[in-house]
């Protein structure tokens, strides 16, 4: 099986604090519409089934980090920014009661899951 | 134990289950042959003991009691969690055996605040992320398929039945805690607490209330017992 | 859909689950003594060597409780589940374990 920290760098620093700056310029900024991309679950991802193809709102660009379908096969190589994302619950589930429309939900993808609205 | 709501009991001479279930027979034998086989020593696994023994609720209980008190230091639990957090004893990167946080525990802890007219809940769908260094060893009902599916789609509901009846006027946000974040809610201090030191503050801030699924009041100190539900018609992720 | 494991079967069906042994004794600590080191074999499986790493471990744990510990509470289900999850990686073989766990259970029940 396979190694999947990269302890030196981690320790004392801390993950995903380790991976700052790798990412290079975030696509998205706070405020930003994107879609989630219903991308094939090949082995591992961490990008939960019910959020494909909604629309949400950037809230916070959160930290920088190797996706988890990369990570979960120890690759580090490609550090992603991570997004927090806002969704209106009434966008996810056909049958969230109207009379509720203010409720949200938040999560976390990165890049890769995201394209813009 | 780590689940510091029972520290108090500790200190009494509690009773004691006289008996060695065939349970705690096959977690010594586990154990014992990871360390025969030489996949870690006792001396790791002494040192994971150890530090799970020093978890529990209340660092993000007090948290929360001086957050209340104080709004720089509130403001400062918005901004650096990590920075935080150290103010109550928790260092998210140093103090764990592996000192870079675990997949169980990476080190992104993230303070969501309620309002008056939202309320934040904390789920992890996918398995069950939960803030183990400022909240200890995540509850049973925690980890079940009932709270973790039904949570993102009927959380009003599924509140309702852990006895918290959300107002129509207040929003609920549910964080799905999927990646590296770790959530603690910071609820909004109760009515009838004017006057209350932080030590007092800190003890009507409860588990349940750091995960959202409670809201502190002032004559409450332990959570309410919780039935844990059997999912009915469980759905994948 | 998981193989069962005869012998974690047996335990899953005779064990005593701590729910009933905290009642029959009074005892108010609603986990075992034994969750806090089950966590660290947990945990100590995922460092250094990184023989069971944890994301992979939570994953299968939740299947093989949908699929076969879904009756047994936790931590009982994480126990068994860890147990299985390390049968099935060659980890451990099911000989290695039931020998141990007669030493064992020969040793608790001695002192």
């Amino acid at each position: 099986m396979i190694k999947s920290h990269h302890v030196e760098k981690a320790t004392g620093v801390g993950d995903p604090q380790c991976f700052k700056g790798e990412a290079g310029a975030a696509k998205f900024k706070v405020g930003d519409r994107v879609r989630i991309r219903n991308l094939p679950d090949i082995f591992y991802t961490r990008s939960q089934m019910y959020l494909r193809e909604a629309e949400a709102v950037v809230v916070k660009l959160v930290y920088e980090s190797p996706p988890a379908e990369d990570e979960a096969w120890d690759n580090t190589d490609s550090p992603e920014w991570f997004y927090s994302l806002l969704f209106k619950q009434t966008d996810l589930w056909p049958d969230y009661p109207q009379k509720f429309s203010g409720d949200t939900l938040e999560t976390e993808l990165s890049e890769r899951w995201l394209e813009a609205v | 134990m780590s689940n510091s709501d029972d520290h108090d009991h500790d200190h009494n001479a509690a009773p004691m289950v006289e008996e060695i279930s065939d349970f705690e027979v096959l977690e010594v034998a586990v154990r014992e042959l990871c360390i025969e086989k030489g996949i870690f020593t006792q001396d790791d696994h002494n040192q994971w003991t150890e530090y799970m023994h020093t978890l529990g609720p209340l660092p993000a209980g007090r948290l929360v009691a001086k957050a209340w008190l104080d709004d720089d230091y509130k403001q400062l639990c918005i901004d650096d969690p990590v920075k935080a957090s150290l103010a109550v004893g928790v260092d998210w990167v140093n103090s764990m055996p592996s000192k870079f946080g675990t997949p169980s525990d990476y080190c992104n802890p993230r303070i969501l605040v309620d309002e008056p007219k939202v309320k934040h809940v904390v789920v992890c769908t996918l398995c069950s992320c939960y803030p183990r260094p400022i909240l200890g060893q995540s509850p049973e009902w925690y980890r079940t398929p009932n709270y973790r599916r039904r949570m993102v789609r009927w959380p009003r509901q599924v509140l309702s039945e852990f006895g918290l009846q959300l107002p129509e006027d207040v929003e609920i946000r549910v964080a799905d805690s999927n990646q590296k974040t770790r959530y603690v809610v910071m609820p909004t201090r109760p009515e009838g607490t004017d006057g209350w030191s932080e030590d007092q503050l800190a003890e009507i801030v409860t588990r349940d209330c750091l995960i959202g699924v409670a809201m502190p009041r002032a004559d409450r100190k332990v959570d309410d017992k919780r039935h844990v539900h059997k999912a009915i018609h469980p759905y994948g992720h | 859909m998981s193989k069962s494991i005869p012998l974690l079967d047996k335990i899953g069906e005779e064990g005593r689950v701590w729910n009933d042994l905290r009642e029959e004794y009074g005892v108010e600590n609603p986990d075992p003594p034994w969750r806090v080191t089950l966590e660290s074999t947990c945990e100590a499986l995922n460092e250094g060597a990184c023989v069971l790493p944890s994301l992979a471990r939570r994953d299968e744990e939740d299947d093989l409780v949908d699929e076969l510990y879904s009756h047994i509470p936790h931590p009982e289900r994480q126990l068994l589940a860890l147990a299985h999850s390390m049968i099935i990686r060659g980890i451990m073989t099911e000989e290695d374990l039931a020998q141990h766990l007669k030493v064992v259970e020969k040793r608790l029940n001695a002192a």
